[in-house]
């Protein structure tokens, strides 16, 4: 039968005239019947668009579509292959990765001429992609990986590597055939020259279809032999010759053709960014509101693709994107994600990771039954991270106890957690993960009329589709390991796309190929850059462009030909009564330099230069750069005062007075999440308890032997360690408690070096009797002293703190400091301003202070006289500091004034006096509050809620 | 013509660096040259864009104008050409746009590694990793080396080894916080010179032996025998106190940590007579009184310092050794899960394509084959499609020796081609060079230039280029008088440093000696002077009203940060700070999204709720009903894991913005700018939302650039650039020749790593040759590029520059002040500056000079609008909204069926009835059985086919598949479409029969069938699917009214239940 090469004019758009042409024997009465007819496209949104003008042309006549078999050249091949036999891609990956796994790569230098580092599944099956990849990418032209090598002629510099690649696939091909499978390409080619008949067609039109592949071709030649194909393109009246018998634009005719864009400065706009290309089509948009049909938006970049989704979004425009989205972007994904990290890892985080996945959480929290609260459980999982640092699962159990009296469910829950990590870990896939999906989401009832059910629906389609294959797989899959199953599975279902539904109303965002369909007057297209439209391959590890050409795959002068005649059928269609818009960026977002298209400069020699001026020069700015401003000044809950307070809490309220309200009145503490090791207190924790136990044990009060005393601090580490976290320590932690070791273990040498110099520990951790309560400025303080001694010779007191800061530290330095020069700026309490000598000094913590006061308080049996000194017992890093630093000069005149200051402080807390707050913080805890200055963060009107009570 | 030839460019800033390199282009393309032949790398990708631009747009002006085609023709010695031959190039250019070589030498080594991957060892493709991904990346890492699965492993146990050596006698609580430190500063290090033997080994570092090391024995037993031999001498009580505290806190310190005071004191006095004290008999300084020291005492002082010293050393080397094991253990999880994953950073590209002893080097092209077993070669030109014979290298003294490793095979054919059809051209200023810091390496100017000259006499032409065509005579005068101060510089610099300035120093010249301009050096007392000055001039000048550009350049981001909000606050001047900014952080609507984020991954997380509840986001929160930890939790992360992060910030900014001011252009800003960072962070795929936060708190953004504000910058980031005024009031620091903190790492000539040890504090490292030497190279090189940074400041005006500084005074550093100060002038007088007179010490040029500028700003180009086309007389097509009858199944669905396999099977077992039903036309009983050795000879599942035969059987279904008397169609599984109610609908007929009249034409009687093999039982069961159907089958059934033409009341539906051989008639329609 003869081709027919039938040209639609595009002084109109396509579409009406591809209706037209259809529907051209059709007289209106009856149905249109087109089902005899099988028509060739070349997008998925072209059939959608040819199928609704179809239908929408019977409806002028009132009547309905029998719709024709619409195909794309790809559908069209695969229509050749066998029904069964042919693997699927996961089987076809998975041989790849065997094959690869398998061979010695000293046998295939040429390709492998590095060995490669360690041939894991991961490895093998990042490059099974890769070669099914080139696989597909020869398909197009009907070859197979063996035919590059002959078919690249005399020559060929990687002649030695393809016949290799050729050997590396007739293992693959052979692996198949094991299972009884063969590579589904290799199927359907088997047949493009004599394919079957499509059943019932009587015609075939090829639509618009600028470059379908060769191997597409050569089905329809042979069909061509038995039934009447005809070809249609658009293009200019009497412009046949530009065009191949095929429809495809002639590479030289397009190459040499200048393209008539009229106004071109008036319809091509440089942006400076994706950001500013969106801008300006969203004002477009804005400029035709809700009337319908006039606009359409086309996206050649898809990095353009999401600022316009956004733009739009926010200008109150639904959107809908033809091409689809990755199943990578669906919330089900993430959560099998999260399952292969657990599986993989058995980690307590990776197992936290998962509990955030809301399916997750939702299936744990119901562990403690139908009123359980997710939130507490996530907070509980908080709470025994920060405590107990477990670093698995198993290692939390035995702390779940004492952490279910705050957090009900928690031990459940965590019990649910384990079991699906045991689940994964110890099960065969994919039965494991069935499993726990089912128990995730066994009490849940979808409605499919929600979207959300409604995509989760479709993914977990998509993942049973993938656990089909998984089963079909047979003997290929023998013997994988479940991660390397995730490895090979969660990627094929990322990159599987969902197409979900056009809303009502919805923009289309369409991409370059699917334009020539888009009938809408008014059209704008963002992207028009370079390396887009057109797209150009420069350089491949396999296929480069010179080898392209010899073996007839698609070049860039094919590209440019069929996007130079694309570009010219959108703006000639739209010349009478339309418009349309070429936007082109500056730079992408990630900052790259980006090129106005080639085909913006097919224009007569003598306006070149102009044009060059027009698209190469400066975009402006991309937007003004603001003044800083606060979108809103900060309203804190009010509160009341605290009735007591601790001693540590002077020093807060010494550095910030409402930074105290916010932590110890508020009480704002952040969780951190981050926390892989022993913070500063945890770690003194464990040093103050070992410490302790020693004061308590009488047995060691006399004790001079440094020997003895470490056994027993060093066992109480142990002890307390244990308890706390467990046999199984996290690495961080086995550093830090080894330093612990070395300290405790130097502490015990200072501490049996000042018993034998007369100290006995009198009272370990002595806390404040609540009874008769300390008061100090109607505030009851409380505190607790680490220890007490007495000096068995002269009978004095002193009054010890440990401190396991980094460097030792001086009682004075820690307690005072010097005024600064301009004491106004400092925005410190009056009180605790003192002068030593006539120098301005000003407190920084009054712990050892209150400590003697709040002794001196005690009763006359025990009561330390006059001469009680204080300090500190230091056990810092460099443990040749390790010793009791005694604040010498404590004198009584500094005593009432650090009484002052504390009194005067506790009769502002009690009063609710916590402003002014101070504006320069060393390190601030509370930089995410204030920007700009700390009062000003914060609400004028709600200053005076911490200005006191008069 | 004359060969292009290869060559070196000096090009002092502002001579034209850029022309020189553009012309060189042109010149190329002029020889016939194709342009994809010719490969132009530079350092930005800015540069890269804009180098592109100018070559296009100085063509475009020769082929358009003839002047500028003659001046462009003598200057690439082209005298023949004109318009024509311009605009023959530009086409040339422009057409072979997608395969030029203009870039980065990122981009470049980028574009090399994917073509070569498994030549290189990679899996397959890759992708780059920014900053920001190396962070999450390392988090990842770090958190797989400390998860412990119950025990340690031997890998753990070792790294925790490694860790305690490294950080040895300061034992360390926090070790993430120092491994992340290790990281930060040395991976590079370690990745340069991964080698162990480079890492704290003596024999490296002191190959002749360390007199130091042998003296490390017992420092107990040496202090012992000080003390004795100090007994026999008679000091003062002042003394005796030196002494003990000498001997008593020697016997706490440790090793690598602090000398303890009373330790150094001795110590440093030690050395002043150290020879002394090696004879016998010295006089040693101690508490401000010489001490007399027998022979004794000599040799036991001796002994202790040479103990200290020693063990100090000792300790460093097993410390560096230490640092090494942790980075190697680091190095080797990375690599396995970061790299090895196809996840790699530019350095990692850079680092594969190096030369390494038998790995591949890069060559252009010939004969791949030969000679591959000695020195494997990746030919590039077959892959590449490209063909390199033309390099031109732009800012070549910060090309790393990394770089210039990667490139030399290739350029060495280029230089080294006898048919000097190939060329080498590059071109830069050592007085630039101001990223060393980032491996730029200035030397390698000098040495390449006189390795190929070594080869051949004049294989590269050196050509300078000192006028600038930016400054004005002011300007240059100014830089001339500091710069080539040469005595100064000899007084302030070693000799070192002064002598390689002078030899590269040649006095600058204007190419513009009719530029009006003034440049002066002022003098302001502190930080708030300074700022105050420069907020003084500005009001002067007002540059922005007149049209002038002009920059504040600092040397810190946070000066810069300081300055540009005072001079918004204080002098309202549109001022920005072009500093990478935290965009997320810096304001109230990020903190508080962060915080949103955090209260509902973190419920417990007390600070992040009062946090939300005191702002106004709080009250959106609340407004949308979440006030409660449940609710925000399940919403929120239930809507990230569903639409991203992006989107859920988008939602949030959608509730709060109501909020904002009607004038908080800012926040709106900000707000857009953190969902375009969460827009990035959901391109990595991540639903995390700790990391998330943390890639949100470190997201920077670069502020833009415009012209019509006063820009304030750091000279590293105004390289490059001009500006018609410029001040310079944040000069002030410390010596210009501190070494930079952290390891010592002493490099071969080959740039290879020779040795690398923690440097012991000044006091040791000055007592040791080796040390020292190394210290003071290292102090040279900054001293160098400090003086550079100068350079760069001060060379960026085009008319005006204003020195600020603090008058150096009696402070003895040599600073930049003193610099000035000591070439400028000293001598107070009153500067004037337009109408001002301002403290200061020097000016040049013309006070007023600003009065006569005017406010010529060049025009705005006003951007063409997109007009919007009337709709009035358009032809356009709504567009129909689409219905597909299928999804009107609303159903639900149960979670357990969701992820079964029998679910699957379920879908397969319906596909297979309707497959079975459709193949049948009119049932025939007594055909049957012949039918069913068809279906299974075609492979049809056998309960499908017991399941059809049983209802094609079963007398109550059989008049839907008897050929009925008159004559009748079937359609099966028939597609169709049609608007119903203005909907565009689309289905598939499992079954349809129509009957006609018995001409045949008109059809009297439709019935359409639809199967369900869903397993429903029961009258009851069968209702309730009937109804749930009955919409699909609603519109089937107006559909098929539609294409038989039959009015509606003639269509049958019937619904046949499969699995229990039941039809269920649906109701006829109102
Ligand atoms: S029966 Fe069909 S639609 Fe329903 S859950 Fe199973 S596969 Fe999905």
């Amino acid at each position: 039968m003869p081709l027919r090469l039938q040209l639609l004019p595009w002084d109109r758009p396509l579409l009406p005239q591809a209706v037209e042409l259809l529907a051209q024997d059709w007289s209106g009465e009856g149905p249109l019947d087109l089902s005899a007819l099988l028509v060739v496209v070349s997008t998925r949104q072209s059939g959608r668009r040819l199928r609704e003008g179809l239908a929408a042309r019977a409806a002028e006549r009132s009547q309905a579509v029998f719709p024709p078999v619409v195909v794309m050249p790809e559908g069209l091949v695969a229509r050749c292959g066998p029904e069964t036999g042919a693997a699927s891609r996961l089987e076809s990956l998975l041989a790849w990765a065997r094959v690869l796994q398998e061979i010695d790569p000293g046998e295939f230098q040429e390709v492998f001429p590095a060995d490669p580092p360690s041939r894991t599944f991961a490895w093998a099956v990042r490059l099974a992609g890769r070669f099914a990849a080139l696989k597909t990418a020869l398909g197009e032209a009907g070859l197979r990986l063996a035919d590059v090598a002959p078919r690249a002629g005399d020559g060929f510099e990687e002649a030695p590597r393809w016949r290799q690649i050729a050997g590396l696939e007739r293992r693959y091909t052979e692996k198949l055939a094991a299972s009884g499978r063969a590579d589904a390409q290799d199927l359907a080619m088997a047949s493009v020259d004599a394919p079957r008949p499509p059943a019932g067609i009587r015609r075939i039109v090829v639509l618009s279809v600028p470059d379908p592949m060769p191997a597409a071709i050569r089905v329809l030649e042979a069909h061509a032999r038995t039934l009447p194909v005809e070809v249609v393109v658009h293009g200019p009246p009497g412009g046949e010759e530009l065009f191949d018998a095929w429809g495809r634009p002639g590479e030289e005719a397009w190459a040499a053709r200048e393209l008539d864009l009229a106004g071109f400065e008036q319809h091509v706009h440089l942006c400076a960014d994706p950001s500013a290309q969106a801008e300006r089509a969203v004002d477009c948009a804005r400029a035709y509101g809700d009337s319908d049909g006039m606009l359409a938006v086309g996206v050649a970049d898809s990095d353009v693709l999401p600022f316009l989704e956004d733009g739009l979004a926010r200008g109150g425009f639904a959107t809908f994107v033809p091409e689809g989205r990755p199943f990578r972007q669906e919330a089900l994904f993430a959560l099998l994600e999260a399952l292969a990290a657990v599986a993989r890892e058995r980690s307590f985080a990776a197992a936290a990771s998962l509990a955030r996945c809301p399916d997750v959480l939702v299936f744990l929290a119901d562990a403690a039954g139908p009123a359980a609260s997710p939130a507490r459980m996530l907070a509980g999982l908080d709470e025994l991270h920060r405590i107990h640092m477990p670093a698995t699962l198993r290692s939390a159990g035995p702390h779940l106890a004492g952490l279910a009296g705050r957090f009900p469910g928690l031990p459940e829950a965590v019990a649910r957690l384990a079991g699906i990590e045991t689940a994964l870990a110890e099960g065969a896939f994919p039965e494991n993960v069935t499993g726990v999906l089912a128990a995730i989401f066994g009490g849940r009832r979808l409605d499919l009329a929600r979207p959300g059910d409604a995509r989760l629906a479709e993914t977990a389609e998509a993942w049973r589709d993938l656990l089909r294959q998984i089963a079909a797989a047979g003997p290929l899959a023998a013997g994988l390991a479940t991660n390397d199953w995730w490895e090979l599975v969660l990627p094929l279902l990322g990159e599987e796309r969902r197409f979900g539904e056009k809303p009502p109303g919805a923009m289309e965002l369409q991409g370059w190929l699917e334009l020539p369909w888009e009938d809408a007057p008014h059209l704008v297209v963002a992207g028009l850059n370079d390396g887009r439209v057109p797209d150009a391959v420069v350089g491949d590890p396999f296929l480069p462009e010179s080898l392209r050409e010899k073996l007839g795959l698609k070049t860039n002068a094919a590209r440019f030909a069929r996007d130079a005649c694309l570009l010219q059928a959108l703006a000639a269609c739209r010349a009478q009564g339309g418009r349309l818009d070429l936007l082109f960026g500056k730079t992408s977002a990630a900052g790259d330099p980006l090129r106005p298209s080639r085909l913006l400069l097919r224009c007569p020699d003598t306006e070149l230069p102009e044009r060059v001026a027009f698209l190469f020069r400066p975009a402006g700015a991309t937007r003004a750069t603001l003044a800083w401003h606060r979108a809103w000044p900060l309203r804190p809950r009010e509160k009341a005062p605290p009735r007591q307070i601790s001693v540590t809490a002077f020093r807060d309220y010494l550095e910030c007075p409402f930074r105290f309200y916010l932590s110890r009145v508020l009480g704002m503490r952040a969780v951190d999440a981050a926390k892989t090791e022993l913070d500063a207190l945890d770690f003194g924790d464990l040093c103050h308890g070992a410490l302790e136990a020693m004061g308590r044990e009488p047995s060691l009060r006399d004790c001079t032997d440094a020997g003895t005393l470490r056994g027993f601090l060093l066992a109480e580490l142990d002890r307390i360690v244990g308890a706390r976290f467990g046999r199984e320590l996290a690495l961080p932690l086995v550093v830090q408690i080894e330093s612990a070791r070395q300290r405790l273990a130097r502490a015990a040498e200072v501490q049996a070096r000042e018993r034998a110099e007369g100290w006995v520990i009198e009272r370990a951790e002595w806390r404040f009797p609540d009874v008769p309560a300390r008061m100090l400025g109607g505030l009851a303080v409380r505190g607790k002293i680490d220890r007490i001694d007495r000096h068995e010779g002269t009978g004095a007191w002193r009054v010890l703190d440990y401190k396991t800061s980094d460097a030792a530290a001086t009682p004075r330095d820690a307690h005072c400091r010097r005024a600064r020069r301009n004491r106004a700026g400092e925005n410190v309490p009056e009180a605790a301003c003192f002068d030593i000598d006539g120098a301005g000094h000003v407190w920084i913590d009054l712990q050892l202070p209150l400590y003697l006061w709040a002794l001196g308080q005690e009763d006359a049996a025990g009561r330390p006289g006059e001469g009680v000194t204080c300090g500190y017992f230091n056990l810092p890093k460099a443990v040749g500091e390790t010793g009791v630093s005694v604040w010498t000069g404590y004198s009584a005149g500094l005593h009432a004034a650090a009484m002052r200051c504390a009194a005067a402080i506790a009769e502002a807390i009690g009063a609710g006096r916590f402003w002014p707050p101070a504006e320069r913080m060393d390190h601030d805890d509370f930089a995410a509050l204030f920007h700009h200055g700390t009062a000003d963060s914060v609400a004028a009107e709600s200053v005076r809620l911490w200005e006191g009570r008069p | 013509m004359t060969p292009v030839g290869n060559v070196m460019i000096l090009a002092s800033a502002g001579s034209g660096k850029t022309y020189a390199l553009t012309n060189r282009f042109v010149r190329l393309l002029a020889c016939g040259v194709p342009p994809e032949r010719i490969v132009a790398l530079t350092f930005t990708r800015k540069a890269a864009g804009e180098f592109f631009d100018e070559i296009l747009n100085k063509l475009a002006g020769a082929a358009s104008d003839p002047e500028r085609a003659a001046r462009l023709a003598r200057e690439i010695d082209a005298p023949g050409l004109g318009c024509p031959g311009f605009l023959g190039m530009l086409r040339a250019v422009t057409a072979a746009m997608h395969r030029l070589n203009l870039g980065t030498f990122d981009g470049f080594f980028a574009r090399l590694v994917r073509n070569f991957p498994l030549e290189l060892g990679l899996a397959g493709d890759f992708e780059i990793l920014d900053g920001a991904a190396v962070a999450i990346e390392r988090a990842r890492v770090m958190r797989r080396i400390f998860a412990g699965t119950g025990g340690l492993t031997e890998a753990q146990r070792a790294f925790i080894e490694a860790f305690k050596r490294a950080t040895f006698g300061a034992e360390e609580k926090r070790m993430g916080f120092h491994i992340d430190r290790f990281l930060d500063q040395y991976q590079e290090v370690f990745l340069a010179g991964p080698d162990p033997l480079c890492w704290g080994h003596a024999e490296r570092i002191w190959p002749e032996g360390c007199a130091w090391l042998e003296g490390a024995g017992n420092r107990a037993g040496a202090a012992r025998s000080l003390r004795a031999a100090l007994a026999g001498e008679t000091p003062t009580d002042g003394q005796r106190r030196r002494w003990e505290d000498f001997f008593a806190v020697l016997e706490e310190w440790t090793p690598g940590g602090p000398l303890p005071a009373p330790v150094a004191y001795i110590l440093q006095n030690a050395f002043k007579v150290w020879s002394d004290l090696k004879t016998g008999s010295a006089g040693l300084t101690v508490d401000r009184r010489r001490q007399l020291l027998g022979p004794d005492a000599c040799r036991a002082l001796v002994a202790v310092v040479g103990a200290i010293v020693g063990a100090e050393f000792r300790r460093r080397l097993e410390m560096t050794r230490g640092i090494h094991a942790v980075l190697q253990a680091h190095d080797a999880f990375y690599h396995e899960f970061v790299r090895r994953a196809g996840r790699l950073t530019f350095a990692d590209v850079q680092r594969l394509l190096l030369p390494a002893a038998g790995g591949p080097r890069l060559g252009a092209g010939g004969k791949p084959r030969e000679d591959q077993g000695a020195d494997p070669r990746l030919f590039i030109d077959f892959r590449l499609d490209a063909c390199f014979e033309h390099w031109l290298l732009d800012e070549f003294q910060d090309t790393s020796f990394g770089q210039w490793s990667v490139l030399q095979n290739l350029i060495d054919e280029a230089v080294q081609d006898p048919s000097g059809r190939r060329s080498f051209f590059y071109v830069g200023d050592v007085k630039q060079a101001i990223f060393t810091w980032r491996e730029g390496d200035p030397r390698l100017f000098r040495e390449i230039f006189e390795h190929y000259n070594s080869g051949a006499a004049g294989a590269i032409r050196e050509e300078r280029l000192d006028r600038s065509f930016r400054s004005g005579p002011a300007i240059i005068e100014t830089v001339n008088r500091v710069f080539g101060a040469g005595e100064v510089l000899r007084r302030m610099f070693p000799a070192a440093v002064a002598n390689g300035w002078g030899r590269e120093w040649r006095d600058h010249a204007s190419a513009h000696p009719e530029i009006v301009g003034q440049a002066a050096l002022l003098h302001a007392d502190d930080e708030a002077g300074r700022f105050a000055r420069t907020l003084d001039v500005l009001r002067e000048v007002r540059p922005l009203e007149r049209g002038l550009t002009c920059a504040v350049l600092v040397r810190t981001n946070d000066a810069g940060a300081r300055l540009a909000d005072y001079l918004r606050r204080e002098g309202g001047l549109a001022a920005v700070a072009e500093a990478d900014l935290h965009v997320c952080t810096d304001n109230p609507v990020g903190t508080a999204l962060l915080a949103l984020f955090k209260a509902a991954a973190h419920p417990g997380d007390a600070f992040a709720w009062e946090h939300l509840r005191m702002s106004a986001l709080g009250t959106a929160v609340e407004a949308e009903g979440l006030a409660s930890p449940d609710g925000l939790t399940l919403r929120l992360l239930g809507g990230l894991h569903t639409d991203g992060f992006e989107q859920t910030v988008e939602f949030w900014l959608r509730r709060m913005e109501p909020d904002f001011e009607t004038g908080d252009a800012f926040s709106r800003q900000r707000g857009a700018q953190f969902a375009a960072a969460a827009r990035m962070f959901d391109a990595t795929g991540s639903r995390d939302v700790d990391e998330f936060i943390r890639s949100m708190e470190s997201f920077t953004e670069r502020a833009a650039e415009s012209a019509s504000v006063v820009r304030v910058m750091t000279v590293h980031k105004a390289k490059g650039l001009g500006f018609d005024m410029v001040i310079l009031p944040d000069l002030e620091g410390s010596r210009l020749d501190q070494r930079r903190d952290g390891l010592a790492v002493e490099k071969a000539a080959d740039r290879s790593v020779k040795w690398v040890i923690d440097l012991p504090p000044k006091l040791f490292h000055d007592a040791d040759e080796v040390l020292s030497a190394h210290v003071r190279r290292e102090e040279a090189e900054s001293c160098y590029e400090q003086l550079s940074l100068l350079y760069v400041a001060m060379t960026r005006a085009r008319r005006a520059m204003y020195l600020v500084v603090e008058p150096p005074g009696t402070s003895a550093s040599n600073n930049f002040p003193r610099l000035l100060t000591a070439a400028l002038g000293e001598k107070a007088l009153a500067v004037p500056v337009g109408r001002l007179a301002l403290p200061g010490s020097f000016s040049t040029g013309v006070p007023g000079w600003h009065l006569g500028a005017g406010s010529a700003l060049r025009p705005q180009r006003i951007e063409a609008a997109i007009k919007r086309v009337e709709t009035g007389g358009v032809r356009r097509r709504m567009r129909l909204p689409a219905r597909r009858p299928s999804d009107t199944k609303t159903g639900r669905v149960s979670g357990a069926e969701l992820f079964s396999p029998a679910c699957r099977q379920a879908a397969d077992f319906g596909a297979a009835v309707h497959a079975l039903f459709a193949s049948v036309e009119w049932w025939i009983p007594a055909d049957a059985a012949a039918w069913m050795v068809a279906q299974r000879r075609a492979g049809a599942d056998e309960a499908a086919l017991s399941e059809v035969l049983g209802c094609l059987n079963d007398p109550l279904l059989a008049p839907l598949f008897t050929r009925p008397p008159e004559q009748a169609d079937v359609w099966r599984e028939r597609p169709f479409e049609g608007v119903l109610d203005g909907m565009w609908i689309t289905g598939v007929f499992d079954r349809v029969v129509v009957e006609r009249d018995d001409a045949g034409e008109n059809s009297k009687r439709i019935t359409v069938v639809d199967f369900k093999s869903d397993r429903v039982e029961g009258p009851d069961e069968i209702l309730r699917a009937t109804e749930r159907h009955a919409g699909q089958l609603g519109l089937y059934r107006r559909a098929a009214a539609l294409l038989a033409g039959v009015s509606l009341a003639r269509v049958d539906c019937q619904i046949v239940f499969t699995a229990c051989h039941r039809a269920a008639p649906l109701p006829p329609c109102a």
